[in-house]
């Protein structure tokens, strides 16, 4: 009897090398036969939906029985069920997909056509599949018996069953952590926590439900705003973080939205972007990189989309037209929200921005209408402190620097004189200093360069300059070999003898020189025209400070004969202190002055006994 | 954040995580300090590659070829110490920009490229690469006869190791033709290019630009739009491109006045302190060309400066901003000119 109904057949392609191409290359991890057989119920209850609507309800069944290799697991769908004909067409799309490749994979989404991919994806984890089936439509229900050897046999069955789908798979050797109880509990939620119909996991013990109805805030993420507890215990259930603050996302199509939860710590620039995103109901990635713009880095977000076309591994996205819309889009929604704190909700945006500056200067870099908005609160390294943009803005005309470099050679001096500097060193901040002008008319701002501390200085009296006039025109020929001329003035603070202070061209200059000194002939040749024409502008300077005492002394007429050695020291100090690399003269003259001072030195204790 | 206390590592790896721009240039070259200071030359070896990369595709032209000079000192002071292909590969990027200094001399030009030929000989590699580079420095000394014979040897030699990927040759071979003024052929080149058959980093990035005004003048607008708006967002942001940019306010100007007067102000404040004297020729050329079209438009325009702008006071006056940044373009294309030993770039900036 039963002969009649069974009939054996071959998968018209290599199945094992099929499956091998699945688990090694495809998916990154077995556990998603799990997604492709929940998929599978989807579609079908989906199916059974537009045939007919009459108060039904679709719901996903899944049940483990015994364990390790003698496991059983069942998923049933009550979905709209396969007739004979669907099983040998989605047969055939299981031959042709190995003869497509991928291409098959990523293009063809037709239910029966994943219905077979999906099915096969459970080779991973069994080498016994047993699918019985009713189709909605009518006809017998049908077994379905799939072995990875390439055969398999349809057999017929008596009596009345239920329409849906009933897939058991008996557990491979090695397989055994996919059949355990906790899980799947653990997976299932992982993939379906966001499926519109209920999945119940059984086991020998209970019953439990995998997933509530999905929250009204997925059909409509503005919503989440009055769900503001609910949502955040759905992000840290789903994304296992803590997080304190949200961000819901939309786009004008309706068909993608989301939940960008807010980062409760600072991250680097180039830290990995992993968002989760569903498909269709479905998770399909968890390390989406792509789907929010570069400046995003500060969220992490819960995405569902319908209208984004999945690669072959189901577990990313194309880089197409679409996804570029969406990601523009989605970013607006981000960008909105924060403009709208801007307005309504300072306290929220503060506590944003205080540990996700980085990023909203990124964003305020690439947008001036964004940058507007919102540049009072972003904060600048300055010589006040770390500060706030507003509160920077109240000291007119707000003085930044361009470099680091910059910002170092003239920090001590600008804070003992209490003078505003703003360091614009670090990435973004000289670009967005030199555009906030074009955001705020009113505030005034001024690149500072180290040549132009001296603005602050005290200009000495014509008395002094009288008394001082011989030594500072010797120490400035002693410094002109090395492009650097001497200025007397009173500055705070006095514990400073002296400043180097040096222009872009001195500093390019000085590198150009030292690197002469090293390379070979045909390019020190080339440098020395580079630096030929930035010579006359490289002049550095070498403050005194006549607020010192010790340089009060040393300038005083008297020491004219060790003033030349002085001043060769102060300014190979203060080039040390400025951490200038040295070149072979400058180095050769510290070295001597060392000497001479030693020299110095001994001859007075010599004079004195050391007692003096 | 104290810079001067970070540590060599520290330094190297926070300017990894960093986007090419100033802000990694900065942390590089207080490596640079760090490791000189200690006499680690392997350390500063390895800060400068990454300035030599980074100066070679982000707008520091100058400071990679100094980098360079320093590496390729202490390559050949330390026999076998350092690795030969990518210093060699690095050689490239110095001659592709250097003839954008005007106050290097041509006979130093030709010194550096006899060098780069006898040291790729001497590491086994063809004098393709040769060839390739000086067709392509003679066209940029504007000398397109000779450097049309550089070519012809080049299409008969076979590509070696050290040859430019395939998309760049065709991008050479694209901007050589455009040079020529051969609208046609210039187009017919690109196509692979602009089919997507061919790219690697930086094309079509920058081929776009150049199709984008012998399309016009063939009548194929709607083409060149499409290819413009693509081609924009690519050099979007990124200051290595300043030339290009500058294309996109030239083209724009023809097309979409206000659009190019957007562009201007995006790059205007990167334009101030690119190091490359050829890219910001371009970019203030075309500028200027704008600000005279804008000039005869009835609506007055106030234009966005960034703070500390000679202009920032003529702001409401496109005809004086026209005529700074024409004045700005000619002094480099006269001083170009003068040691290139022809009127190739004045004449260029007054057909723009």
């Amino acid at each position: 009897m039963e002969n009649q109904n069974r009939d054996t057949y071959r998968f018209q392609v290599n199945l094992s090398g099929m499956i091998n191409i699945l688990s090694n290359h495809l998916y990154s991890s077995p556990k998603v036969f799990l997604r492709e057989l929940l998929q599978n119920g989807i579609d079908a209850i989906t199916a059974r939906q537009a045939y007919s609507s009459d108060g039904y309800e679709g719901k996903i069944h899944v049940e483990v029985s015994g364990t390790s290799t003698g496991a059983t697991l069942l998923v049933e769908d009550n979905g709209i069920g396969l007739n004979e004909a669907e099983i040998h067409e989605f047969l055939a799309m299981i031959g042709q997909s190995s003869k497509r490749g991928e291409d098959f994979l990523s293009t063809n989404t037709s239910f029966i056509g994943r219905f077979g991919i999906g099915l096969l994806s459970c080779f991973m984890v069994s080498d016994d599949i047993v699918m019985v089936t009713q189709s909605a439509k009518g006809g017998p229900a049908l077994e379905w018996r799939g072995k990875p050897d390439g055969t398999y046999t349809i057999r017929k069955l008596e009596g009345q069953y239920a329409p849906g789908t009933k897939v058991f798979l008996r557990c491979k050797e090695g397989s055994e952590a996919y059949f355990e109880e906790g899980n799947l509990q653990e997976w299932l939620f992982h993939y379906g926590a966001l499926l519109p119909y209920p999945i119940q996991l059984v086991s020998d013990h209970t019953t439990r439900l995998i997933n509530s109805q999905s929250p009204p805030w997925v059909k409509d993420p503005q919503l989440a705003r009055k769900h503001r507890e609910e949502v955040l215990a759905f992000g840290k259930q789903v994304l296992g973080e803590t997080f304190r603050d949200f961000i819901p996302l939309h786009t004008t199509s309706g068909r993608t939205g989301g939940i960008a939860f807010i980062l409760p710590q600072a991250v680097n620039l180039n830290a990995k972007r992993n968002h989760r995103v569903y498909l269709k109901h479905m998770l399909v990635s968890e390390a989406a990189s792509n789907i929010l713009p570069d400046w995003a880095f500060f969220v992490k977000c819960l995405i569902w989309t319908d209208e984004l076309q999945p690669t072959a591994s189901r577990e990313h996205f194309y880089e197409n037209a679409q996804l570029e819309q969406v990601r523009e889009e989605l970013g607006n929604s981000i960008r909105q929200e924060l403009m709208r704190m801007a307005e309504y909700d300072p306290d929220r945006l503060q506590s944003i921005i205080s540990l996700h500056a980085l990023s909203m200067k990124a964003l305020a870099a690439e947008d001036l209408s964004f940058y507007s908005i919102i540049h009072e609160w972003l904060p600048f390294e300055s010589t006040f402190g770390r500060k706030p943009l507003g509160e920077l803005k109240q000291h007119p005309p707000l003085y930044f620097t361009s470099t680091l470099d910059e910002y170092r050679q003239i920090t001590h001096v600008a804070s003992a004189q209490s003078m505003l500097v703003v360091n614009g060193g670090f990435i973004y901040d000289a670009e967005l200093l030199s555009r906030l002008p074009l955001v705020d008319p009113d505030v005034k701002t001024e690149r500072l360069l180290p040549e132009e501390v001296s603005l602050s200085f005290t200009d000495i009296t014509p008395q002094e300059r009288l008394d001082y006039y011989e030594s500072v025109r010797l120490a400035d020929s002693v410094l002109q070999k090395f492009r650097c001329q001497v200025q007397l003035r009173r500055f705070k603070p006095e514990e400073i003898p002296v400043l180097y202070t040096l222009s872009e061209e001195s500093a390019q200059w000085r590198v150009l020189e030292a690197t002469k000194e090293v390379s070979t002939d045909a390019l020190s040749s080339v440098l020395g025209s580079l630096g030929a024409t930035l010579k006359d502008a490289a002049y550095a300077t070498l403050y005194f400070n006549l607020n010192n005492p010790v340089i009060g002394r040393a300038f005083h007429p008297a020491h004219q004969k060790m003033l030349p050695s002085i001043i060769e020291m102060l300014y190979c100090n203060a080039l040390m202190m400025g951490h200038y690399p040295m070149n072979r003269q400058e180095i050769a003259l510290l070295n001597k002055g060392i000497i001479q001072f030693i020299d110095w030195g001994l001859t007075a204790s010599h004079v004195t006994g050391g007692d003096e | 954040m104290n810079l001067t206390e970070m540590s060599f590592d520290d330094l190297m790896e926070e300017a990894y995580g960093l986007p090419g721009g100033k802000a990694k240039l900065e942390l590089l070259e207080q490596a640079v300090r760090v490791a000189d200071a200690a006499g680690d030359i392997d350390q500063g070896y390895e800060a400068r590659s990454e300035i030599v990369e980074l100066g070679s595709f982000h707008g520091y032209p100058m400071k990679a070829l100094v980098a360079f000079s320093w590496q390729l000192g202490q390559y050949d002071k330390n026999p076998g110490r350092f690795d030969d292909y990518s210093l060699m590969w690095s050689y490239k990027w110095v001659l592709d920009r250097i003839t954008a200094f005007a106050d290097i001399s041509r006979v130093q030009i030709e010194n550096l490229l006899e060098d780069m030929k006898t040291r790729f000989a001497a590491e086994g590699y063809s004098s393709r690469t040769y060839h390739y580079y000086r067709a392509h420095i003679l066209a940029e000394l504007g000398e397109l006869d000779a450097s049309q014979a550089e070519w012809d040897i080049v299409q008969t030699m076979e590509r070696d190791e050290m040859s430019d990927c395939q998309a760049c040759e065709q991008h050479h071979l694209v901007e050589f033709l455009a040079k020529r003024e051969d609208d046609e052929a210039t187009v017919k080149a690109a196509e692979p290019i602009l089919k997507g058959k061919m790219s690697c980093g930086e094309v079509p990035h920058v081929t776009i630009t150049k199709v984008l005004f012998p399309l016009l003048r063939l009548g194929r607008q709607k083409e060149a739009d499409k290819l413009q708006k693509k081609g924009y967002k690519l050099v979007k942001g990124n200051r290595d491109f300043l030339y290009h940019q500058g294309e996109h306010i030239g083209y724009l100007t023809l097309t979409d006045p206000i659009k190019a007067l957007e562009v201007f102000e995006e790059y205007i404040a990167s334009s101030l302190d690119h190091e490359n004297p050829v890219d910001q020729m371009i970019f203030n050329a075309y500028s200027a060309k704008m600000f005279r079209r804008l000039a005869g438009e009835s609506i007055r325009f106030q234009v966005k400066l960034p703070a500390g702008h000679p202009c920032e006071h003529q702001s409401g006056e496109v005809e004086s901003l026209a005529k700074h940044f024409r004045q700005l373009a000619l002094a480099t294309a006269e001083k170009l000119d003068k040691r290139n030993g022809n009127a190739y770039y004045t004449t260029l900036l007054q057909q723009l």
